[in-house]
């Protein structure tokens, strides 16, 4: 009886611990973008992994990364054992303690030190800023896996080899290295393991044109993770699941040469697993072409269609080195701080503004942009309100914020903001989780400016944040889409880029921009000032202003294009023609675009938004 | 050549790294949190912990990773403890068991808690095709906790695993022949025996917990801020100093640590493995 109990235990565990794997693999087969929503079986988003460049990239970095670092941690962290069990007990201690920081520490805490630092000393963040990084945080795990095997080395055979006329570094090799070599293995893998699964350390670290497999999932969050990623993730697991499982599998004797044997396992399984993941890594690589030039772009994340990159480097013969960021705020740290170097990139509205008036942006040169023209007019006067003499930014993507609402689960009309704070949809509302979107709600309700700076109107909107608290369902920027399209909740405040595709994938959703007014935005391209490749640049603005091109990408995200030419191309007439997609000016008088606030506008609205977000939710 | 000068060349490498990557990396904190944008000293970064806002998150990080690092200790334990009698396995099995999840990203389990805990999520379905009530937990303190119990409970498990297995069968069975019962030998032998590897494990639990700023974004729906999210917006608002002025709040509770570890893990190399 009492076993059973125990067993049952056993099994509970191990369910709690392996489901989400579970529901990981499941969805790695799963018809459908949507965790969690089961579409039908497919096999294609394992066909697709092994074309997709970005994945594939992340993880050969990946596995460099933690196979370095493992290396040199366990090389570094084996020797300071054996140095530190002949020191005398007080400098012993004292480098024992210190160690042990980055174990102790907060992972945010290491992280923000580590930026800090390198930023400090004028290092550029890249691959080398990482690797110390995990390094670092990698000793600890050596240490404390060799050190007991090193306090267990017994001298006098040691002694005894050198007696027998041996040298010291056979005797070492010979005597000394098999009785820690369980520890140092232990160390490597531990390591190892612990590098492949950081994200808070490498986020803080990373440079440009980096991505591991963590980074690249945090940006894709914005979007969607991609299921292929799924795939990836699979089969991973599924190797190490299967050579770990032949490593252990018959508990060894513990016999001298049963020992040795084990090790040897151990080895043969770590290089395969080496082995087999650097072959799922490289071999799909595609030869690399002769580029003659290279361009850096930094995009939002899915905000291209990935073959326009293939086209363009191959008309061109200009190598992309795409980048993708997740808030126009971390874009705006990474290019401020000069901590990658990048040639263009599609900020918003207000955040070109700021980058104007902080002499980062190059004029562009319009005349060697013919594709220009394709951009409506109109389009470039919206564009006045941030760029007031059109010098610095081409239009990309533009849309509106709204009410996406299920028809089904909303039985009134939905005119204005206020549903939002209407007790009826207790727990069944999403908001977005950034301060202008969020502010941007409160104060179009309110019927003040979006832009406002008056204290009275920005404490009034903060209260009425704030007493919607309890009614919210969760803060999130794209996950809207999926929550909806998922039937989780009846109201979202999204962008207007994302309707299309949601209505394509739930009929019941409807979108709105509330007659109170709103927010109105324009992304678009710019080119940095200390941009290397200008030429590059241009042509990259000028391939994607072409009306094919601007197509191809509409379609891919949805969004709404400012390419008149592209607009007309559009086969669809209800796409064409949707006011969801190319809002009239009815709808578009009432809305405004955001200006930049100045950096104490900035944080006279960071503080109050953190104030919504230590209020009590309930 | 003097044996200890020797040692000390070959140990010289390893010092040089711990101070250039583990201490000076702190003393750019310390420099950061105690300075404005200009460079001048000011207090006000870690003043700051004073405002209600900030101290109210940093107090729910508090109840909550303490209130996980309990969970895990009350499930770690008996588990340790049918897995050591059970002596199924080679040690390295069992550890296997519980590294092997880490192979999957911590951010995609993550994820998939949402997927499954979430409003019409995974579990949802099930339970109504059971005709069960939907069971709403996400987006509330409750999940944040779970999510930490999921991802932090392998620290607690080892740790005390590895000092269980260590203890004699022997001592035990001394105990139960001097006519202890299960519980006596529990609370007298075997408990005090291990009280190494939990407190490890309390460590490897509480710190990350404590400072997550993930897990509370993904399952708690961003409407609860912790001490983390609460840094990490700092950083992503480009105020590097004030997210290091709350950062040397954060290592008050490292020091904390430190001296916890002194206290009770007296087997040097610790018990993690």
């Amino acid at each position: 009886m009492k076993n059973v109990a125990k067993k049952i235990y056993l099994v509970l565990i191990m369910l709690f611990l392996y489901l989400p794997i579970g529901v990981l693999i499941f969805a790695s087969f799963n018809d459908s973008k949507i965790l969690g929503k089961w579409n039908g079986f497919t096999l294609k988003w394992y066909t697709q992994l092994f074309e997709n460049e970005a994945i594939l990239n992340s993880l050969r970095t990946t596995i460099f990364l933690a196979t370095l670092s493992a290396i040199i941690a366990t090389v570094l962290g084996t020797l300071a054992c054996l140095t530190m069990n002949r020191m005398r007990k007080v400098p012993k201690s004292i480098i024992m303690s210190i160690t042990n920081i980055p174990m102790l520490n907060a992972e945010i805490v290491t992280g923000l030190a580590f930026m800090l630092l390198f930023v400090g000393v004028g290092m550029s963040l890249s691959l080398s800023t990482v690797l110390i990084a995990h390094v670092t945080f990698c000793i600890p795990y050596v240490v404390l896996s060799v050190m007991p095997k090193v306090q267990q080395i017994d001298n006098n055979m040691y002694e005894a080899a050198l007696d027998l006329g041996a040298s010291k570094a056979y005797a070492f090799v010979k005597i000394t290295m098999p009785d820690i070599m369980p520890g140092i293995l232990s160390g490597f893998l531990l390591s190892f393991t612990m590098s492949l699964d950081d994200f808070i350390i490498t986020h803080f670290t990373r440079g440009s044109g980096f991505d591991t497999l963590s980074t690249k999932i945090y940006t894709e969050v914005r979007k969607g993770i991609k299921p292929e990623m799924y795939a990836l993730s699979t089969l991973l697991f599924v190797t190490v699941f299967v050579l770990l499982l032949l490593v252990n599998k018959k508990p060894a004797k513990v016999t001298e040469r049963s020992k040795h044997a084990k090790i040897k396992k151990y080895i043969a399984a770590i290089a395969s697993i080496a082995i087999l993941v650097v072959g799922i890594g490289f071999g799909v690589t595609g030869g690399a072409g002769n580029y003659t030039q290279e361009v850096y772009v930094y995009n939002w994340g899915e905000y291209l269609d990935p073959e326009v990159i293939t086209m363009f480097e191959k008309e061109t013969g200009i190598k992309v080195h795409y980048e993708e960021f997740e808030t126009n705020e971390e874009m705006y740290t990474i290019v401020a701080t000069g901590a990658r170097n990048y040639d263009v990139v599609c900020p918003s509205d207000y955040m070109i503004q700021k980058m104007i008036e902080n002499d980062l942006l190059e004029e562009v040169d319009f005349d060697n942009i013919s594709t220009s023209d394709n951009i409506g007019q109109q389009y470039y006067d919206r564009a006045k309100g941030f760029d007031p003499e059109n010098k610095y930014c081409v239009p990309y993507c533009w849309g509106t914020v709204g009410i996406m609402y299920n028809k089904t689960m909303v039985d009134e009309p939905v005119t204005s903001w206020d549903i939002l704070w209407n007790e009826k949809y207790k727990d069944s509302i999403l908001m977005q989780n950034s301060v202008r979107d969020a502010y941007c709600v409160a104060l179009s309700k309110l019927g003040y400016s979006i832009n406002t700076l008056n204290e009275n109107e920005l404490e009034e909107a903060t209260q009425l944040l704030i007493d919607q608290k309890p009614l919210v369902q969760a803060y999130v920027v794209d996950q809207v889409r999926d929550k909806m399209i998922k039937n989780a909740a009846a109201l979202g405040v999204i962008y207007s880029g994302e309707a299309i595709y949601m209505q394509r994938e739930n009929d019941d959703l409807e979108y709105v921009v509330p007659d109170e007014g709103s927010n109105v935005w324009i992304d678009g391209w710019v080119i940095l000032k200390e941009s290397e490749n200008k030429e590059a640049a241009e042509k990259w603005i000028e391939f994607l202003c072409r009306p094919e091109i601007a197509l191809m990408n509409f379609d891919y995200i949805t969004y709404s294009t400012p390419n008149d030419a592209a607009r007309a191309l559009i086969e669809d007439e209800e796409i064409r023609n949707s006011i969801i997609a190319f809002p009239d000016n009815t709808i578009l008088e009432r809305c405004e675009v955001y200006n930049y606030l100045g950096s104490e506008g900035d944080d006279l609205y960071d503080s109050y938004w953190t104030r919504v977000g230590a209020a009590d939710s309930e | 050549m003097n044996k200890r000068v020797k040692n000390s060349i070959y140990a010289s490498p390893y010092v040089v790294w711990i101070i250039a990557f583990i201490i000076i990396p702190l003393l750019f904190i310390a420099y950061y949190g105690f300075t404005d944008g200009e460079g001048n000293f000011t207090m006000e970064n870690v003043a700051a912990i004073t405002q209600p806002m900030y101290y109210k998150a940093l107090w729910l990080s508090v109840e909550l990773s303490v209130l996980s690092t309990l969970i895990c200790l009350l499930l770690a334990y008996p588990l340790a403890l049918i897995l050591r009698n059970m002596h199924i396995g080679s040690k390295g099995f069992i550890v296997f068991i519980f590294i092997l999840p880490m192979w999957m990203n911590f951010l995609l389990r993550t994820y998939a808690w949402q997927a499954i805990l979430d409003v019409n999520g995974v579990l949802d379905q099930l339970l109504a095709a059971l005709n069960l009530p939907a069971f709403n937990i996400i987006n509330t303190p409750a999940a944040i906790v779970f999510g930490m119990v999921y991802d932090f409970l392998p620290f607690m498990v080892l740790p005390i695993y590895n000092v269980l297995i260590k203890i004699d069968d022997n001592t035990i069975n001394a105990a139960r022949d001097l006519g202890a019962d299960y519980f006596t030998t529990l609370r007298k032998i075997i408990i005090p025996l291990s009280l190494p590897g939990i407190a490890s494990g309390i460590i490897m639990v509480f710190v990350p917990a404590l400072t997550t700023f993930v897990i509370s974004d993904i399952l708690g729906g961003g409407k609860l801020l912790l001490i983390g999210n609460i840094i990490e917006n700092k950083v992503k608002a480009d105020n590097l100093n004030m997210a290091a002025g709350l950062s040397l709040i954060l290592m008050i509770f490292i020091v904390l640590n430190m001296m916890f570890t002194a206290k009770y893990d007296k087997s040097e190399g610790g018990n993690m493995l």
